[in-house]
């Protein structure tokens, strides 16, 4: 198991060198340098902010140093904001996202599970029918428009929440519900389909059958002999399922003016503050990748059949 | 040696006239239509036919396991120590099953549950059905493998199924299917996904226990070499009906009805020469969807006479215990009564 | 449904003697298709979608790019034309000040529910209900507007009705020598700018000034629209950088747009003021398509129309363009994206699945694991990051979203040829020499062509929501071209006040994405009826 481990965090690797790579060639391949702008500034004072930022040095002298300095966790100065480093305005926005993600993530993980299960048990009832209609829903309309719709109708028209803010901001911890629940749709979907699928497929196993014929009650079937193996499927979506938060946090946060890290992803990719969007980038990938490496660990341990080698 | 039913006494199980359809898109699938048979105490009955017979469909009824919908039980009365299984609550239900019927399935590979060891199924189904602590149910787990011939059944018990091979997997099945001491036992095509090597193994395994325990034995299986070695009664299914039921030495000795016969003929026999040849019956089997009102063999039947396309045969006794369902053994009043 | 039944009937006794007929898995999959009513609906909708794209250019709808500053946030209506909308806005305005004012009193509990409605910033329904009071009071006569007012309503009502939209259809220039006419924007700059000054008189310096201030101001518009919210003298630095970047080329086709704008100018006008006498008289029937010369050399074909009497039945936008036309258009480049981003990601797909998949060995090693690493990338945000800094426009949105779709067809189709590869056919097909491409393309894709069909399917949409995602950001499609997402998100700021702009983009979107979705589903239970309820 530990060697399982360790393989997979020695995969992990490479990944992030690509990313860090792409990110530092595209940052310096980008049309108009940060400092371009100010070209009236006397030549000494020009080198020494080029000193500051290391363009003197060859450019593989450069990728060295950036490399360095994202492994030691620093990722460099803004390019816009003069007054801090990117680190602090990612990790002052980071716990905002993180917030938001973990909730949306938990809600479409809680509801997808319980409300595939409903509807596979209770297969070709209204429940189903609800259940599966709530999941389209989530999948086909984009959060963008769940967002706005869901705004208008108990913001603007209903007045039940207040149509922007956050709680960090003005304490109120009902402004979280809305952006929650929007973006929490589309994984909901997929999950309770994806639930609904594996669990009718399982219940028509031989093992199901084989529990049956031994005399079980129905729930305990349900939960000890059918769960496990209907869960296996929607444990490898949670990977994707991560990657669809951090990136509907994007749109979410601007929807709803979330102090985020996603509105500060679009604010910079308008303002052109690479190594801000670059930093944003590398901390989402991070988080992805560390992600994708706990659901694998977990589903290793979830399926006796798999074999740690 | 073979047992003799006890005839003043109610059978153990009694099937009458079950009727098990299926509803699909292209129409009504009879897979099981009237079909009756008994079975005494500690007595073993073979049900032979073709893939799509409905044998499964039978068994799978008595234990009312048919998946609903699509399936359904929709006639007939199976009268288990004189109960109807049909009009039990689910509690009741549940304490028939694993209990007084268990079942063996045909793939021992998809039929335990892959995530949960062995010893959790064992002991689930023994503390199910018995007053046991759980330290005395993971014993009889143990004995029970050992019963069934599991080598270092201490330690395997605690393992995973993908840890067993298939052989070893219908070995653990039927140590499941028998820890609780039941009355019936369903073994649906037991070796059919196992090593030809393995199959006598399994079959003599089934056999033995079942003396020991007195267990009744429904068989079912496509192999008549089988039926022959172990069963006391066989049914001959075709197309969702029996069309010959009898003594397997009755059976054997004078096939009655053209099914039958061309049945027996396509065992691949080495003391009875055959040109080099293998017998096989021609055609295929029918597809069951609106089967008509005709005797479902006759396409395929060298005997076929004009009423075998349009009405279907009545039963007819031709020996003690041996009914038939063919023209063949019918009087000319029932074949004019149309 | 009964003479089905008694179809059937028949069929089956007959079922010994009748050889069955084979049935490929197309017209299989096909009459699966056709019993799943969702998607025989779906199929409709998506067909009307298509087709409303491609006839787009034809179908009787106003431009959607083209500007009419006075009708702006115009709200639905299928009855009532702009101008009507307009001169009811003004007297609602009229009936509302006049009331604050005092000179239309109204009852007690009728005040006291319109500043209610005021208090929670409702004042849409203000307007509405006062002009609904205003003009019943004054049609029984207990109100009557102030001379100022009746002056004002009158001058609008008369400037609604001559208004008109003149739109020039093709400039000509006829040489006074020769007497051959060509079009005007044929001509070189050099040309244009003599001709402008014949025109205007104007000497050349001053014409010069004019338009470098001009295409300055048009250059900043360009910046800030997409840099927003930046201070001024970043904007000026910027600006000046751009200039210096311009090219000669760039810089002349700069100029030879501005002169040409100048002379359509004059053109418009010279039209406005000709047939503007004709609109208030009423003696012709608009719209009209007219030949004007502004002298010997140039002359225009113009078509002048009422614009008041359009009628925007979806209602109009932050700039007066029509809603309907906008998401008609937007559609068009949302489908499009759509179908032709998930062909191109199919079909890289296909050929590098299939290269790994029957070639195996080291081509199917460096193919999976560039896959791989793909896969763990956070790639929308990188093609965010693509959008920012190669630039906002179609090709750039297409290629960032083609190149990193076809990870998963790849994946797929390897699956399927690694499957299909070692099964006799193929045996049978390299026994007989046949070469690798030719097993490939010829054999293995076919098979799997189901598989890939469904799977297109389903990526159309979702293409569809990426591409609007970036849109909707303002990263994706930009202005004057729209795309689903691009009008949504310009709809969402101001929802409060004008839900239209968001309501109708957000439902001709939804709508086709879910056709798409339900005919997806349809498409795979249908060609793999044993994994139904899959996703």
């Amino acid at each position: 198991m530990t060697k399982y481990v360790i393989k997979r965090l020695l995969g992990i690797i490479p990944t992030l060198l690509i990313i860090i790579t792409v990110s530092f060639f595209i940052v310096r391949l980008a049309p108009g340098g940060p400092f371009d702008g100010e070209r009236n500034l006397p030549e000494t004072i020009k080198r020494n902010i080029e000193a500051k930022y290391h363009f003197d040095e060859p450019l593989l002298m450069q990728y060295g140093r950036y490399m360095f300095d994202i492994l030691r966790g620093d990722l460099g100065p803004s390019y816009r904001y003069k007054d801090h480093d990117v680190n602090f305005y990612i990790f002052e926005s980071l716990p905002n996202s993180m917030i938001l993600g973990v909730i949306a993530i938990s809600i479409s993980v809680l509801f997808g599970i319980s409300s595939g299960i409903l509807a596979a048990v209770k297969q070709n009832t209204w429940a189903d029918y609800l259940g599966m209609a709530f999941a389209i829903v989530g999948i086909s309309v984009p959060l963008f428009v769940i967002g706005p719709v869901l705004q208008y109708v108990f913001a603007v028209k209903l007045q039940w929440v207040p149509t922007s803010g956050w709680y960090t901001v003005d304490g109120n911890w009902i402004t979280i519900i809305l952006p929650a629940i929007t973006l929490s749709a589309a994984n909901f979907g997929t999950i309770a389909r994806l639930t609904r699928s594996s669990m009718l497929e399982t219940l028509r196993s031989d093992y199901i059958r084989t529990a049956k014929a031994k005399g079980m009650k129905s729930s305990t079937i349900l939960f000890k002999h059918a769960l496990k193996g209907t869960l296996l499927p929607i444990v490898s979506y949670l990977g994707p399922a991560f990657a669809g938060v951090v990136t509907g946090s994007v749109v979410v946060e601007s929807v709803f003016r979330i102090p985020g890290l996603g509105k500060f992803f679009v604010q910079s990719s308008f303002n052109r503050d690479y190594t801000l969007i670059v930093g944003v980038v590398i901390v989402y990938s991070v988080i992805l990748i560390f992600m994708n490496f706990i659901v694998d660990i977990l589903y290793s341990l979830l399926d006796p059949r798999i074999t740690y080698k | 040696m073979k047992k003799n039913t006890n005839k003043g006494s109610a059978p153990l199980l009694d099937v009458r006239n079950l009727q098990t359809y299926f509803k699909t898109d292209e129409g009504i699938v009879k897979a099981v239509d009237g079909i009756s048979f008994t079975l005494g105490e500690g007595e073993t009955l073979g049900i032979v036919g073709e893939s799509g017979s409905g044998k499964s469909v039978t068994n799978l009824s008595i234990m009312r396991l048919i998946q609903s919908p699509p399936g359904k039980i929709v006639g007939g009365q199976i009268l288990f120590e004189g109960k109807d299984i049909l009009t039990l609550s689910e509690k009741e239900l549940r304490h028939v099953r694993g209990n007084e019927i268990s079942m063996i399935f045909q793939d021992p590979m998809t039929s335990l549950n892959p995530f949960l060891r062995i010893s959790t199924q064992m002991i689930e189904t023994i503390l199910l059905h018995q007053k046991m602590t759980k330290k005395e149910a993971l014993k009889k787990s143990i004995d029970m493998l050992k019963l069934v011939g599991i080598p270092a059944a201490e330690e395997r018990v605690h393992n995973y199924p993908h840890q067993f091979s298939g052989g070893m997997r219908q070995r653990v099945m039927i140590g499941m299917a028998l820890s609780c001491e039941a009355k019936v036992l369903i073994a649906d095509e037991p070796t059919t996904a196992l090593d030809v090597t393995i199959q006598a193994q399994i079959l003599e395994l089934i056999n033995e226990l079942a003396k020991k325990l007195n267990t009744a034995v429904i068989l079912i299986t496509h192999d008549l070499g089988v039926v022959a070695g172990m069963c006391d009664t066989v049914c001959v299914m075709y197309a969702g009906k029996i069309v010959e039921k009898a003594k397997t030495e009755d059976l054997y000795a004078s096939p009655s009805h053209p099914y039958t016969f061309g049945l027996i003929q396509s065992v691949p026999r080495l003391d009875k020469a055959q040109d080099g040849k293998l017998y096989s019956i021609e055609g295929q089997p029918p597809n069951v969807i609106d089967l008509p009102e005709c005797c479902p063999f006759h396409p395929r039947c060298n005997k076929k006479m004009d009423i075998c396309t349009y009405k279907y045969p009545p039963v007819k006794k031709v020996g003690e215990n041996h009914e038939v369902a063919c023209w063949l053994y019918a009087d000319e009043k029932e074949k004019s009564s149309t | 449904m009964l003479n089905k039944k008694t179809e059937k009937k028949p069929q089956a006794t007959n079922q010994f003697n009748q050889a069955v007929a084979g049935n490929s898995l197309t017209r299989d999959a096909w009459r699966r298709l056709k019993k799943n009513k969702m998607a025989v609906i779906s199929i409709f909708i998506v067909v009307i979608y298509i087709l409303l794209a491609i006839a787009a250019p034809i179908l009787p709808i106003y431009p959607y790019d083209e500007i009419v500053l006075d009708h702006q946030n115009l709200p639905p209506s299928f009855t009532q034309n702009a101008g009507t909308l307009l001169l009811e806005k003004r007297l609602a305005d009229l009936y509302t000040q006049a009331w604050r004012s005092g000179s239309l009193e109204v009852s007690e509990a009728e005040e006291e529910m319109l500043w209610t409605w005021i208090d929670a910033n409702e004042t849409n329904k203000v307007w509405d209900y006062m002009l609904e009071k205003g003009e019943q009071m004054s049609a029984d006569g207990s109100f009557t507007f102030s001379a100022t007012d009746q002056r004002r309503i009158e001058r609008l009502e008369e400037k609604l009705m001559s208004e008109l939209k003149v739109s020039i259809k093709s400039l000509w220039y006829t040489d006074p020598i020769s007497n051959e006419r060509e079009k005007l924007s044929s001509l070189t700059t050099e040309q244009l700018i003599d001709l402008y000054l014949d025109l205007s008189g104007t000497d050349i310096d001053t014409l010069k000034d004019q338009y470098t201030r001009e295409i300055e101001q048009q250059l900043l518009r360009g910046i800030k629209d997409q840099n927003p919210e930046l201070p001024d003298a970043e904007y000026q630095q910027m600006l000046e950088r751009e200039i210096e970047r311009l090219s000669e080329s760039r810089f002349d086709s700069l100029i030879k747009s501005n002169i040409l704008t100048k002379i359509t100018n004059q053109i418009v006008n010279d039209a406005n003021s000709h047939l503007g006498q004709m609109a208030t008289d009423e003696s012709v029937l608009f719209p009209v398509k007219e030949e004007i010369s502004l002298n010997d050399t140039i002359s225009a074909e113009v078509e002048a129309s009422r614009i008041n009497e359009r009628i925007y039945y979806l209602g109009t936008d932050y700039q007066g363009r029509d809603m309907l036309s906008r998401i008609i258009y937007g559609g068009q480049v949302s489908i499009a994206i759509g179908f032709v981003g998930t062909i191109t990601s199919v079909l890289i797909g296909i050929i590098l699945g299939a290269l790994a998949g029957y070639l195996g060995g080291k081509v199917d090693y460096i193919i999976m694991r560039i896959v791989d690493i793909m896969y763990g990338l956070p790639y929308m945000l990188l093609v965010i990051i693509a959008m920012a800094i190669f630039g906002r426009n179609i090709l750039n949105l297409f290629f960032a979203l083609a190149i990193i779709s076809w990870l998963t067809v790849s994946r797929m189709v390897r699956g399927q040829i690694m499957s299909l590869k070692n099964q006799e056919f193929i045996e049978a097909a390299r026994s007989m020499g046949a070469s690798t491409w030719r097993i490939i393309f010829k054999h293995l894709v076919p098979n799997s062509l189901s598989v890939i069909i469904v799977f297109s399917t389903l990526r159309i949409p979702a293409f569809i929501m990426t591409e609007s995602f970036l849109s909707f950001l303002g990263l994706g499609v930009s202005a004057p071209f729209a795309s689903w997402g691009s009008l949504v998100g310009d709809g969402v700021g101001s929802m409060a006040l004008y839900p239209w702009k968001l309501f109708f983009p957000a439902l001709a979107m939804t709508i086709f994405l879910f056709a798409m979705n339900f005919l997806g589903d349809g498409l795979r239970d249908a060609f793999d009826p044993q994994s139904k309820n899959q996703l």
